[in-house]
């Protein structure tokens, strides 16, 4: 006996909006530098489904901030496709937000009225807005700072905040360009679990650059290994656990093994090991 | 180091020390220890001040002299910032104009006077100008090259969060310009106090502190300008630490201004 999805689906929709599904296609990128055309993005194939944390890892210089801003509209300077639920991506909206590796917020706004103005042009009623600022506050640990300035927050703390200002259009796509990359290490596993804890209850697709393998593979469903010079995805790793993780899993201490030894592994096409490449292992010796 | 160790009166005192040896030495010297040099003793300056406050002369200047650089200020300083705004915003109000205002900066303040006399004569009117003119250079440059300096990486957020032109002008660009503004503004007020002061000198007519520098010289009367030379610096100084006390409140989110 089986229920007739449409008979469902109405009752489903109003807490369970369609989530962002991106499709990027043949996506290539060049930069003019010093009158000469250099590519930086080349034939990048990516569709991240509904609901999915995906995790970039690639050498410094290979494309992966210059990939996020095109996802997220900032530059509409490229040759292929990108589309979020079938639409195709020109500008910025507020279905894609970002969190960028340095905070952001306006230092001449409080925490407070900084997250407020993500919430300006969308239309969550203003009488609403104080309260879900506050939950989004507490979201990331920070009550009690509401009325603090950025140059009053640590950095650990105004990344938080970024993140919050980010969560709370409650984007479709939420892109994370190295969120973590300045906090200390123990901050930082924090901040990773409340992540974790956070995308398992909102649900909204998420694409996270990072440094750290081992972030990586502890977020992602999925985690995309790109090599640089033009940048392209070399490999693309499952990671089959279910969520929330367990850090020591076996699995996680495998892959990562795997996917450093891709990074370290010379290039494919002559040109040398660039010595970027070096850098992603020394900093996972910590 | 030591700063923090003093108290606030004790800072205030401070500050006295240098005023009140100047003083000292002036006294000493209207002996004649210095030489001839043309000054009244500190002494005959109170005689010269109470005789100016009984015949109304220093209240009424008092009073001419600072709304006269006051509503000169205003208007030259609020002409400047729309227009720093207007050439910041649109590229094209910025070709048109940016040459000619550039030019026309490099004129002196001083260079304007005889200038703004003989096309409008001397009087209120003039020195209101040469006043607006002192304000709205500093003004419109800080305006302008503060709004030019916004960092893109501001601006983007802002295009995340799809502000309109309004909202980014409010909320992104004008916030991230207000110290330059502020600076410009400040500097604007000393320009428009010491044009004021000069305009009147020049061109004045009615009261004003400038004026009865003016008259004092023509009479001869040393103490009576030293009176209006000192309630001069005294207002002067007043009306900058306002200002400044302004610039703290307002940039309470810079790390510096707390
Ligand atoms: N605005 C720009 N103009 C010209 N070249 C650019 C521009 N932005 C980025 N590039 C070039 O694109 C390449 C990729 O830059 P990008 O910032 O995307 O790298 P990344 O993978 O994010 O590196 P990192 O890990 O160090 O952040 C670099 O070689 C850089 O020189
Ligand atoms: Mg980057």
């Amino acid at each position: 006996m089986s229920i007739d999805p449409s008979l469902r689906l109405p009752a489903e929709t109003p807490n369970t909006p369609v989530r962002g599904e991106l499709a990027i296609a043949n996506l290539s990128k060049s930069f003019r530098i010093g009158g000469q055309l250099r590519p930086v993005l080349e034939g990048i194939n990516l569709t991240l489904r509904p609901g999915e944390f995906v995790s970039i890892v690639g050498a410094s210089g290979c494309g992966k901030s210059t990939l996020l801003r095109l996802i997220v509209g900032l530059d509409d300077d490229y040759q292929g496709e990108i589309r979020l639920d079938g639409e195709r991506v020109a500008t910025t909206s507020l279905d894609r937000g970002i969190v960028f590796q340095d905070h952001r917020l306006f230092p001449w706004m409080t925490l407070e009225q900084n997250i407020e103005l993500a919430l300006r042009n969308t239309n969550v009623p203003k009488a609403r807005r104080a309260q879900i600022v506050a939950e989004h506050i507490a979201l990331v640990g920070l009550e009690g700072f509401e009325k603090a300035y950025p140059h009053q927050l640590s950095g650990g703390m105004a990344q938080r905040g970024a993140i919050a200002r980010a969560l709370v259009t409650e984007p479709k796509l939420l892109l994370l360009d190295e969120p973590l990359g300045a906090l200390d290490a123990l901050t930082r596993v924090n901040v990773q679990t409340e992540l974790q804890r956070i995308w398992m209850a909102q649900r909204s697709t998420m694409l996270m650059v990072t440094h750290d393998v081992e972030e990586a593979l502890y977020l992602g469903d999925r985690v995309i290994v790109m090599s640089p010079n033009p940048g392209r995805i070399r490999r693309i790793v499952d990671v089959d656990l279910p969520h929330p993780r367990d850090r020591r899993s076996p699995l996680l201490h495998r892959l990562k093994d795997e996917i450093l030894a891709e990074l370290t592994a010379a290039p494919v096409e002559p040109g040398g090991v660039s010595d970027n490449l070096v850098r992603l292992p020394a900093r996972e010796a910590r | 180091m030591t700063r923090s160790l003093l108290s606030a009166p004790l800072r205030t005192a401070a500050g006295l020390v240098a005023p009140a040896l100047l003083v000292a030495l002036w006294q000493w010297n209207s002996g004649g220890a210095l030489g001839s040099v043309a000054i009244a003793p500190p002494s005959a300056l109170l005689t010269a001040g109470r005789e100016l406050v009984a015949d109304g002369t220093l209240g009424a200047g008092v009073a001419a002299t600072l709304a006269r650089a006051l509503t000169g200020f205003g208007i030259g300083a609020a002409l400047g910032f729309l227009t720093g705004v207007a050439m910041a915003l649109s590229s094209a109000v910025n070709r048109v104009l940016g040459p000619l205002l550039q030019a026309l900066r490099q004129v002196p303040m001083l260079g304007w006077m005889p200038l703004i006399a003989l096309w409008f004569g001397t009087g209120e009117g003039s020195e209101l100008i040469v006043v607006c003119v002192a304000s709205f250079f500093p003004t419109l440059l800080s305006t302008h090259s503060g709004l030019r300096q916004v960092e893109s990486r501001y601006l983007e957020v802002g295009r995340i969060y799809g502000l309109d032109t309004g909202q980014r002008f409010a909320l992104v660009q004008l916030p991230a310009a207000l110290p330059f503004v502020l600076t410009g503004l400040n500097q604007a007020l000393a320009f428009a106090w010491i044009a004021t002061i000069a305009s009147e000198i020049l061109l004045g007519t009615g009261a004003g502190l400038g004026v009865t520098m003016q008259q004092a010289q023509m009479q001869q009367r040393l103490d009576m300008m030293l009176v209006a030379v000192i309630v001069t610096a005294f207002l002067g100084f007043a009306i900058n630490q306002i200002l400044l006390h302004l610039r703290r409140g307002l940039l309470r989110w810079q790390p510096d201004n707390r």
